[in-house]
C-alpha cells in the first residue's frame, strides 16, 4: 500500500500544547469584596445569587427582610378567609382538601418566616409587628367571604394571581428566597387545582350554585386587579433592580389575565368590567383602572375585614401565649 | 429586636432522601424546641405528602460550615484534578493518525 | 370482595352499628381537632395537628364508606345527611375544643382508646374491617407519639400547663369511658367475632393502662364505668358543631358540592 505517500508531519495545534493555557483557572472569589457595595449590586444585578450567610449591604437586607416579612404575613392571614369555611364544607373530600389547603398556607408562612428570620429579625418580632399593624399583608386578605363560592374563587383565582408572581420569584438574586419559592410554588399548583374543581363542579350545578359564582366572581374581581400594584417605573424599582423579583407588576397583571381570563369566560362567567379587552396590536390587555386609592387604604389596614382579621389573630395569640411560654421559655436577652 | 426570640427555640436543618439509594439533599429548616418536636416538624414539612423516604435532622448549630473560597476555591490551577483538564481530542487525532501512517510504512 | 357477601343480616346490622360508632368519633374529632388549622400555639405544631385532625377524617372517611356498602347507602349522606341526634359518637367528643390542654388530654385520652379498639378491630373476622384497621393502626403510632410528647410536656412543665391539664382530664374522664360504651347488637358482633373482645373487656384494658399514668398528675380521678346512653348524649357544643358543617351541605337541595 505505498501509494499512500509519506506518513505526515505529526504537529500539534499550539493551544493544546499546554492544556493548562485552554481551561479557566479556577476561581470561586465571589465577584465583591465584603463591604464593597458597588460589586455586590453589579453582582446581584447580573443575575448572581446570595446566601444567608454571605456579606450584603444593609439597604438590600433590608429589602430582602421586607419583602419575605410581608410574603411571609400574607400567608399567615391568607388562612383566614378560607378559615371561615374550615367547620362548613360540605362533604368529606373537600373538608380534607380545604384543611389540607389551609394547612399548607400555614406552613408557607412558617417556610417564609424562616427565611426572613434568618436574615435577623426573630419571628416573634415579625409576628408583633403583624399584630401591632406595623407591617403589612396582601390587600385580597383584607376582605370578608359570603359563601362558599367564595372558597373556590380564592382558591383559583386569588391563588392563580399569586402564583405568577411566585413563579418569578424562583429566580430571586436571594438564594433561600428562591429554593423555598420553589417549594410552595409546587404546592400552590394543587390548590389552583382545588379551587377550579370547586368552581367547576358549583358552575355544573344548579342555578342558585352558578349565580353564588358569579356574585362572588364580582365581588373579587377589583381587589384581583389591585392586587399586583399599581404600575411602577420599572427603572426606580429597587427589587427588580436587585433581582429581589424578576417582573413587574404590570406584566403580572398582564400575564395573569393572559391565563385566566379565558378560563374564566369559558365557564360562562361575565368579568365584571366592560373595558376588559385585548389589543392584538400591542399585546397587551386593557381594563377599567383599578382603585389605586382603595388599595392603599385596605393595606395601610382601613379594609373591610382588616381590623377584625388582625384583632382575631391578637386573641388566639394572647391564647395560647402561655403554650409557647411552657415549652420555649421566655425571650431570650442573649440570642 | 433579637431579645423577643424565645430561649428555647433552636433551629433544625432538614435533609431530605426522596427514594431509596438517592442522596440526602437540604430541604429547609424547622423550629423547635428539642429533637422530639423537630423530627416531628421534620415529618410534617418534609414528608406529609409522602415524598420522602427517609430524613435526616440535625441542629442548625451542630453544623460546621465551611465557605472560604481562598480553602475552597483556590485561585491557581487545578485543572489536573479534573477530567475536564485533560484535553485529549486534539492528541488522539494525532495518535490515530500516526498509527495509521505507521501501518502504511509497515506494509510498504 | 364485597362486605355483603360474608356477612348474614343481624351480623350486617350489628355491623353497621359498631361502624358507625367508631367513623362518628373519628369524624368529630377530626372536626373539632381541624378548628387549630391556622390558630394552633406555633405555626410548626398548627401543620402536625392539622395533619392529625386530617387523617382523623380519612379515617371517618374510609369507615363511613364502609358503612356506605355494608347498608347500601352513600358515606357523604351519612356523614352530612343526618340530624344531630343521629350521631352515635362518644359523650367524649360532645366537647368544643377549649384551650390547648383540652385539646391534648382529649386526644391523649381519644388515641389511647383507640389503640386499644383498633387492636382488636385488626383482628376482626370481617376481612375489609381487620385490613382498615390495620391500615388505621399505622397513622395511629404517629397520633399516639405526638398525643404523648405533649401530655408530657404540660404535665411536667410548668404549673400552669399542669392545672390547666389536670383541669381538662378532670372534666373529660368521666366521658371518655364512653368509648367503650356498649353497643345495641354487641353479642351478635362478639358472637361472629367481628369484634373480637366486648367493650367491657376492651375499656378494662384501656382503663389499666391509663390510669396509673393519669393519678400523678389529677388526683380526683376514680374508676369510671361507660354508661348505656354514653353514645347518645349531646350537647349543644355537638349541636353549634352540626349547624356549621351541615350549613352548606344543606343549603340547596340536591345539589353536588
Amino acid at each position: 500500500m505505498g501509494t499512500r505517500g509519506p506518513a505526515p508531519v505529526l504537529q500539534y495545534p499550539v493551544n493544546v500544547m499546554n492544556d493548562a493555557d485552554t481551561i479557566q483557572p479556577l476561581n470561586g472569589r465571589p465577584p465583591y469584596e465584603p463591604g464593597d457595595a458597588g460589586a455586590f449590586f453589579a453582582h446581584v444585578g447580573s443575575g448572581g445569587k446570595v446566601e444567608a450567610d454571605d456579606w450584603m449591604p444593609d439597604e438590600y437586607r433590608a429589602a430582602v427582610l421586607k419583602f419575605v416579612e410581608m410574603h411571609a404575613n400574607s400567608e399567615l392571614m391568607g388562612v383566614l378567609p378560607e378559615r371561615d369555611w374550615i367547620m362548613r364544607a360540605p362533604n368529606l373530600r373537600r373538608k380534607l382538601a380545604l384543611t389540607s389547603k389551609i394547612q399548607d398556607e400555614v406552613g408557607h408562612a412558617q417556610l417564609l418566616y424562616r427565611v426572613a428570620e434568618d436574615l435577623g429579625k426573630p419571628r416573634a418580632a415579625m409576628l408583633q409587628d403583624l399584630l401591632d399593624g406595623k407591617t403589612k399583608f396582601h390587600n385580597v386578605f383584607h376582605y370578608p367571604t359570603r359563601s362558599w363560592a367564595d372558597v373556590g374563587i380564592i382558591a383559583w383565582l386569588v391563588d392563580a394571581a399569586a402564583i405568577v408572581s411566585q413563579q418569578a420569584l424562583r429566580d430571586s438574586s436571594y438564594a433561600p428566597y428562591a429554593r423555598t419559592m420553589k417549594k410552595i410554588c409546587w404546592e400552590e399548583s394543587v390548590h389552583i387545582m382545588h379551587g377550579r374543581d370547586v368552581v367547576l363542579t358549583l358552575m355544573n350545578g344548579t342555578p342558585t350554585q352558578r349565580a353564588m359564582v358569579q356574585e362572588a366572581l364580582d365581588r373579587w374581581w377589583g381587589p384581583l386587579m389591585q392586587m399586583h400594584g399599581p404600575p411602577t417605573d420599572p427603572a426606580k424599582d429597587k427589587d427588580l433592580h436587585w433581582g429581589i423579583k424578576a417582573k413587574n407588576n404590570e406584566q403580572l397583571r398582564q400575564e395573569f389575565l393572559s391565563i385566566y381570563v379565558p378560563r374564566i369566560r369559558e365557564l360562562g362567567l361575565r368579568i365584571p368590567d366592560p373595558e376588559l379587552r385585548y389589543d392584538e396590536a400591542e399585546g397587551r390587555w386593557h381594563y377599567t383602572e383599578p382603585d389605586w386609592a382603595e388599595l392603599k387604604a385596605v393595606v395601610t389596614g382601613h379594609g373591610p375585614a382588616s381590623e377584625s382579621r388582625l384583632e382575631f389573630r391578637r386573641l388566639n395569640f394572647a391564647d395560647t401565649q402561655w403554650v409557647r411560654d411552657a415549652l420555649l421559655g421566655g425571650a431570650s436577652a442573649a440570642a | 429586636m433579637t431579645e423577643q426570640r424565645p430561649a428555647g427555640e433552636r433551629v433544625w436543618e432538614v435533609f431530605r432522601q426522596e427514594d431509596e439509594g438517592d442522596p440526602m439533599v437540604h430541604s429547609g429548616n424547622v423550629n423547635a424546641p428539642d429533637e422530639e418536636l423537630a423530627m416531628h416538624y421534620a415529618r410534617e414539612f418534609y414528608g406529609r405528602r409522602g415524598e420522602s423516604h427517609r430524613l435526616w435532622i440535625v441542629a442548625r448549630d451542630a453544623i460546621t460550615e465551611l465557605d472560604d473560597p481562598d480553602l475552597l476555591k483556590p485561585p491557581l490551577d487545578r485543572s489536573h484534578k479534573k477530567p475536564g483538564g485533560y484535553v485529549i481530542k486534539h492528541k488522539l487525532e494525532a495518535a490515530k493518525q500516526r498509527a495509521v501512517a505507521e501501518a502504511g510504512e509497515h506494509d510498504g | 370482595m364485597t362486605a355483603e357477601v360474608t356477612l348474614d343480616a343481624p351480623a350486617r346490622a350489628a355491623e353497621a352499628e359498631l361502624l358507625m360508632s367508631v367513623a362518628d368519633d373519628e369524624f368529630v374529632i377530626g372536626f373539632w381537632d381541624s378548628e387549630w388549622t391556622g390558630i394552633a400555639p406555633m405555626l410548626e405544631e398548627d401543620v402536625a395537628t392539622s395533619s392529625i385532625a386530617q387523617d382523623e377524617l380519612g379515617h371517618a372517611k374510609a369507615l363511613y364508606e364502609l358503612l356506605a356498602e355494608l347498608t347500601d347507602d352513600d358515606a357523604d349522606r351519612i356523614a352530612f345527611g343526618r340530624d344531630a341526634d343521629a350521631f352515635r359518637h362518644a359523650a367524649l367528643l360532645n366537647h368544643a375544643r377549649v384551650d390547648w390542654a383540652f385539646s391534648v388530654a382529649r386526644r391523649w385520652l381519644y388515641e389511647t382508646a383507640d389503640a386499644v379498639r383498633l387492636a382488636a378491630l385488626s383482628s376482626s373476622s370481617h376481612e375489609p374491617l381487620a385490613l382498615l384497621a390495620g391500615k388505621m393502626r399505622r397513622e395511629e403510632t404517629y397520633h399516639r407519639l405526638h398525643a404523648d410528647t405533649w401530655f408530657r410536656r404540660l404535665s411536667d412543665g410548668a404549673p400552669e400547663g399542669r392545672e390547666r391539664l389536670a383541669t381538662a382530664f378532670e372534666c373529660l374522664w368521666a366521658d371518655a369511658q364512653e368509648i367503650f360504651a356498649p353497643l345495641e347488637r354487641e353479642e351478635t358482633l362478639v358472637g361472629a367475632k367481628i369484634l373480637s373482645q366486648p367493650m367491657r373487656e376492651l375499656h378494662a384494658t384501656w382503663s389499666s393502662q391509663v390510669r396509673p399514668m393519669l393519678e400523678p398528675l389529677a388526683e380526683g380521678l376514680t374508676p369510671a364505668e361507660p354508661s348505656p346512653d354514653g353514645r347518645r348524649r349531646r350537647t349543644d357544643d355537638f349541636r353549634w358543631l352540626h349547624g356549621e358543617f351541615t350549613m352548606v351541605a344543606r343549603s340547596e337541595e340536591d345539589a353536588t358540592w
